[in-house]
């Protein structure tokens, strides 16, 4: 669950989400689910003439598994405890491999 | 008032909530429903086995409080059971009902036309005069309970029909259903249904799901003339609800069309007619509530002959405004009216899925959330650690993860956290707080409820994989599909990617980063420790000793488990072509990082060692090695190798800082022996790290020596040593200064200058000035033309080296 | 009402939110011992209701969606009901065909999607949903569907080359088995 939790540190931070057919998506992460499904709110498209049929739509949720990247600000991230966080991951999947 | 009260709504239908509060239109709170909901199901178990009907049961329990007044019971009657006959007492009384409508009717002529209940009356007074069960009425497909004594309510029963442009096409004929085939009945729900959509038969809008739509407690509908003002509110939502709201609605919708058509002209006409409230509408502003919606619609025209127009609050405004504004304002006017339009056009199937609905959706997602995550709530918070670290730790570093509170909180938060009906007074209401206490609490024990249920029955695997949007990726969070599928060659050899530059060989890098991990997972099982570190055993608890002696020994294990780690003890080869472990360690910048963490869990002891091996190594340290300067005018240092410094400054200093303050003096000397004997002093002497380790040992002898700690022979050795380093530096102290004048950052350097004057003989500070004074005189003729801030500054890092050799720039004119 | 916890402390609601680094990590064992009292005294936190699916439906219930399918359809319709796997009833429901620069309407009224088809979606800005992009124009419906035919069988090929091109350098496909819009 490491990614579920450290997705929910971000919400009301503005990133960007890029889908896996390349669209690319700014707004405010409100929420995010255990599945890493995402709902951004005040969205923006960029690239917008490309995709018409999103150029009215206010807020979005999107499917995690349609998700390629999401860029995030680097400030609200705490690198160190990131990693331990990723090893206590690490740590807990071995434990339950064995 | 023409209704009695009388309620046509099924009983089943009445189970759903508390009285009243449910109107369409005038419910301020829509997640009052959400919250009622959830409140009264906080008192089930969470048993998924139960269905909805188990919960409905339940309802229903603590809201009987007026069903005395309601059904005449009280002392007298037998209790009212779950299962009263709630049409048949009314029932029971129909031709009193009849008999008080028509005369109502007779004496309102222009009011809404008999209510079929009369129509039934008559139509079955056979059934009525047997046993009644209450309900024969709705055996009769011909009965539609849906009536005119709502309209009334409205009092649309005054309406005259001449404001409305077109006329109510669905009004009810009072003669057709009089008797009605099913052919007739099934056409006409037809046409309800093609005018209206389907209209859910659970609930009409009883609760807008978007609180943005009702906010504002204000919003009432402005309610028409007819309508008895001192009704209490509830009795008229009571009898607006669910099965009027198509006519409502409709009669709004016509009221609506004639009043923009009317509206729009007027604004040409009169110019009149700005609302004095109306909030700015952005662009991108959602929807108004639609209870705003109403108020920013005239009045129904039931008003009489000016009902088509618009309240006029205030003849002056519009006449103010320039022609631009007017325009924009009427562009805006036309944009909101189509977009209330649009807002009631969507409305119509409103509140198809209930508040307890979502609610049991959303109890079903967290148990499911709970069960794979932990929960905060959850009784062992080791496994919320396990689970959940980066978010547990991260909300406690940062106070919580909302960086601007400022921003409307998700509808959804204020659902769950503020949902006890009384809605929160303002922000950081501590009485809304104290308030909603209650209800975290019982929220609490909820989620604590549902993690025992999870706990206690076997994971449904594939319920939890299938995930809320079904299963369809072969993989998932915890496995991942790989993105890279690639074969490796039969002989490992021949494809090798060449080596990444660095002097260190793949294996050993990756050997090294394997001692880094070990490091970091035995500091994490050390900072475990102290966590369950058992309270201090008191005297005599022969017990709580030994606990606390099992505890001392497990730390102790860890410590030397974290010490192997470091392979500080590995050792030191002379001449080696790779390094020392230890030092390849701090040259990563997870090694690094480790060092203040590592010191708050070592002996002073070992803290020496390291620091011992640390300048040992001195010139073989990435920070100095990579870090030589050979002058000024020499290009500036890569971006990683600062990055490097700056970091061991940031992370390694401190730490070392911290242990050579209170070391003793012998040590400090020993260390300065081993710079002179084991580096080379004056690569040492040309980084900020070797500058700043030197810095560290002199000045901290310096302090030693002021205090009056320092043995006679102990300073006599130490002025020996002092001696050999002065000797060591002085031809390379030109070199010292990192880059050229103007590049800024040499307070280090000045720093180290300082602390080499104050220690050194005054011979010694004659050469020392000798050899610095171009630089010095270049940075005061420098400073001159700078800005007076930098150059104070820059003139006060001089000022550090001269004072301390009794001079002072200001001499320097 | 930014203070978000379960286990409300309003006390501890404000911490220094600026820290150094190092200062975070001694916080932040601090923070955790002694004896795992964190989770009913550390400060405020999301309550976990938050970050489930049916939080983030919740809001666009009974309100216009465009929603994009794995097959690639745009449909707009009106929300009305969802569950937890995010399986969703629209009404109202209008499919809209983009090809080239051409759309088209097809109205499709009630539609219950399984949720495991849905890639994205988002909630029309009422205000805003008749601008319609100046890059498209509205054309029929049988021009616009013969034109999008060609186009999806022109992209299919080229993505299977392409596939077959990356899976012999060792890249899996991206989405293998979507076919993304």
């Amino acid at each position: 669950m490491l990614f579920f939790s450290f997705f929910k540190t971000l919400t009301n931070q503005t990133v960007t989400i890029e889908l896996k057919n390349d669209i690319r998506i700014r707004g405010i992460l409100k929420s995010v689910d255990q599945y890493l499904n995402i709902k951004l709110d005040d969205v923006e498209v960029l690239d917008l003439d490309k995709y018409p049929h999103l150029s009215s739509v206010k807020n979005m949720f999107i499917r995690g598994s349609v998700v390629r990247y999401v860029m995030l600000p680097r400030s609200e991230v705490d690198v160190g405890l990131l990693e331990d966080a990723t090893r206590r991951e690490a740590a807990n999947q071995a434990g339950k491999a064995r | 008032m023409s209704f009695f009260g009388f309620n046509t709504t099924l009983p089943r239908d009445q189970d759903t909530g508390p009285a009243g509060s449910r109107g369409f239109f005038e419910n301020p709170d829509p997640f009052a429903e959400v919250a009622r909901a959830s409140a009264l199901e906080d008192d089930d178990a969470i048993d998924f086995e139960d269905t909805y009907d188990g919960l409905g049961d339940q309802l229903n329990d603590d809201q009987d409080e007026f069903n005395d007044d309601t059904f005449g019971g009280g002392d007298t009657a037998p209790a009212v059971g779950r299962d009263f006959d709630f049409f048949g007492r009314t029932a029971q009384v129909a031709d009193a009902i009849g008999e008080e409508h028509v005369r109502y009717t007779l004496q309102n002529p222009q009011a809404a036309p008999p209510a079929p209940l009369h129509a039934h009356v008559a139509a079955h007074p056979v059934a009525e005069s047997t046993k009644r069960t209450g309900y024969e009425k709705y055996s009769d497909p011909g009965y539609i309970p849906d009536l005119q004594a709502k309209s009334s309510v409205w009092g649309l029963s005054q309406k005259k029909p001449e404001p409305s442009p077109a006329p109510m096409p669905a009004m009810p004929m009072p003669s057709r259903k009089m008797m009605m085939s099913l052919e007739e009945v099934e056409a006409q729900m037809r046409n309800r249904g093609q005018a209206f959509g389907p209209i859910p038969t659970q609930s009409i809008p009883q609760q807008m799901p978007d609180p943005s739509y009702m906010r504002h407690p204000q919003d009432f509908p402005t309610l028409p003339d007819g309508f008895p003002a001192n009704i209490p509110r509830n009795s008229s939502e009571h009898s607006l609800r669910r099965v009027d709201c198509p006519r409502i609605c409709r009669t709004l919708l016509q009221a609506f069309r004639s009043c923009m058509e009317a509206r729009v002209l007027c604004l040409h006409l009169v110019q009149n007619n700005i609302p004095q409230n109306l909030p700015p509408q952005g662009p991108r502003h959602a929807g108004p509530p639609p209870a705003q919606r109403q108020q920013q619609m005239p009045p129904p025209p039931s008003r009489g002959p000016n009902g088509g127009l618009p309240v006029i609050t205030n003849p002056q405004q519009l006449v103010h405004l320039t022609e631009e504004q007017r325009n924009a304002y009427l562009m805006e006017d036309a944009k909101r009216a189509k977009r209330n339009h649009k807002i009631f056009l969507l409305s119509r199937g409103n509140g198809l899925m209930t508040p307890q609905d979502k609610n049991f959706i959303t109890r079903i997602q967290l148990q499911q959330l709970v069960a794979a995550a932990g929960n905060v709530a959850d009784a062992d918070p080791e496994a919320v650690l396990a689970e959940d670290f980066y978010y547990q730790v991260y909300s406690q570093i940062r106070g919580a993860p909302r960086q601007h509170p400022h921003q409307p909180l998700g509808h959804f938060a204020q659902t769950y956290l503020l949902q006890t009906g009384n809605r929160i007074g303002g922000h950081g209401n501590r009485r809304a707080f104290q308030g909603a206490d209650n209800h975290m609490q019982r929220m609490q024990q909820q989620v604590q409820r549902a993690v025992e249920a999870a706990k206690a029955k076997p994971k449904n695997k594939q319920l939890i994989i299938e995930g809320s949007l079904g299963k369809i990726s072969f993989s998932n969070a915890k496995a991942p599909k790989p993105m890279l599928n690639l074969k490796r060659p039969d002989s490992s050899e021949g494809a090798r990617p060449k080596k990444v530059q660095s002097d260190l060989s793949t294996s050993d890098r990756k050997s090294l980063l394997g001692n880094i991990e070990a490091v970091y997972n035995a500091l994490m099982s050390m900072e475990d420790m102290e966590r369950t570190m058992p309270p201090p055993p008191e005297e005599g608890d022969t017990e709580a000793i030994q606990e606390h002696m099992e505890w001392r020994q497990q730390v102790q294990t860890l410590n030397q488990k974290l010490w192997q780690a470091l392979k500080v003890m590995e050792p030191i080869v002379p001449n080696a072509t790779t390094p020392h472990p230890f030092i390849a360690f701090l040259s990563y910048p997870k090694g690094k990082k480790a060092i203040p963490r590592i010191f708050r869990h070592i002996d002073q002891e070992q803290r020496v060692t390291i620091l011992t091996m640390i300048v040992v190594h001195l010139d073989s340290l990435d920070v100095v090695r990579l870090a030589q300067h050979s002058g000024p005018g020499e290009a500036q240092l890569s971006v990683a190798v600062r990055e490097a410094i700056d970091l061991f400054s940031l992370a390694v200093m401190p730490s070392l800082l911290g242990y050579v303050n209170e070391a003793p003096f012998n040590i400090i000397i020993g260390l300065l022996g081993l710079v002179i004997a084991q580096t080379q002093v004056i690569h040492v002497a040309r980084t900020k790290t070797g500058l700043g380790i030197l810095t560290m040992l002199l000045s901290r002898a310096e302090i030693v020596k002021e205090a009056g700690q320092a043995s006679e022979r102990d300073w006599q050795q130490w002025v020996e040593k002092f001696n050999v380093l002065f000797d060591m530096l002085e031809p390379g102290l030109a070199h010292i200064f990192p880059g050229s004048i103007n590049s800024g950052d040499d307070m280090y350097v000045w720093q180290f200058l300082a602390a080499v004057g104050i220690g050194a003989s005054p011979e010694q500070q004659q050469r020392l000035v000798i050899a610095v004074k171009d630089r010095v005189m270049e940075t005061v003729g420098y400073s001159k033309t700078l800005p007076a801030d930098m150059s104070s500054q820059r003139l006060g890092n001089v000022n550090l080296f001269m004072r301390a050799i009794g001079l002072d720039v200001e001499l320097l004119g | 009402m930014e203070r978000l916890s379960l286990n409300e402390s309003p006390a501890n609601a404000q911490r220094n939110p600026q820290q150094q680094p190092q200062q975070q990590q001694f916080q932040q064992q601090n923070s955790l011992g002694p004896a795992g009292q964190m989770p009913t005294s550390g400060p405020p936190q999301l309550p976990p209701q938050m970050f489930t699916t049916a939080a983030q439906l919740l809001d666009l219930t009974d309100k216009k969606l465009v929603l994009v399918l794995r097959d690639g359809r745009k449909l707009v319709g009106v929300l009305r009901s969802w569950d937890q796997f995010a399986n969703l009833v629209l009404q109202d429901t209008v499919e809209r065909i983009y090809a080239g620069k051409l759309y088209a309407d097809v109205p499709r009224g009630i539609f219950l999607v399984r949720g495991e088809n849905v890639l994205l979606l988002g909630e029309v800005d009422l205000d805003r949903e008749d601008e319609i992009p100046s890059t498209v124009t509205k054309a029929p419906f049988e021009e616009v569907f013969e034109l999008k035919k060609q186009e999806d069988n022109k992209r299919k090929s080229g993505d299977k080359k392409r596939h077959t091109e990356l899976s012999a350098l060792g890249f899996e496909p991206e989405h293998s088995g979507e076919i993304l819009f």
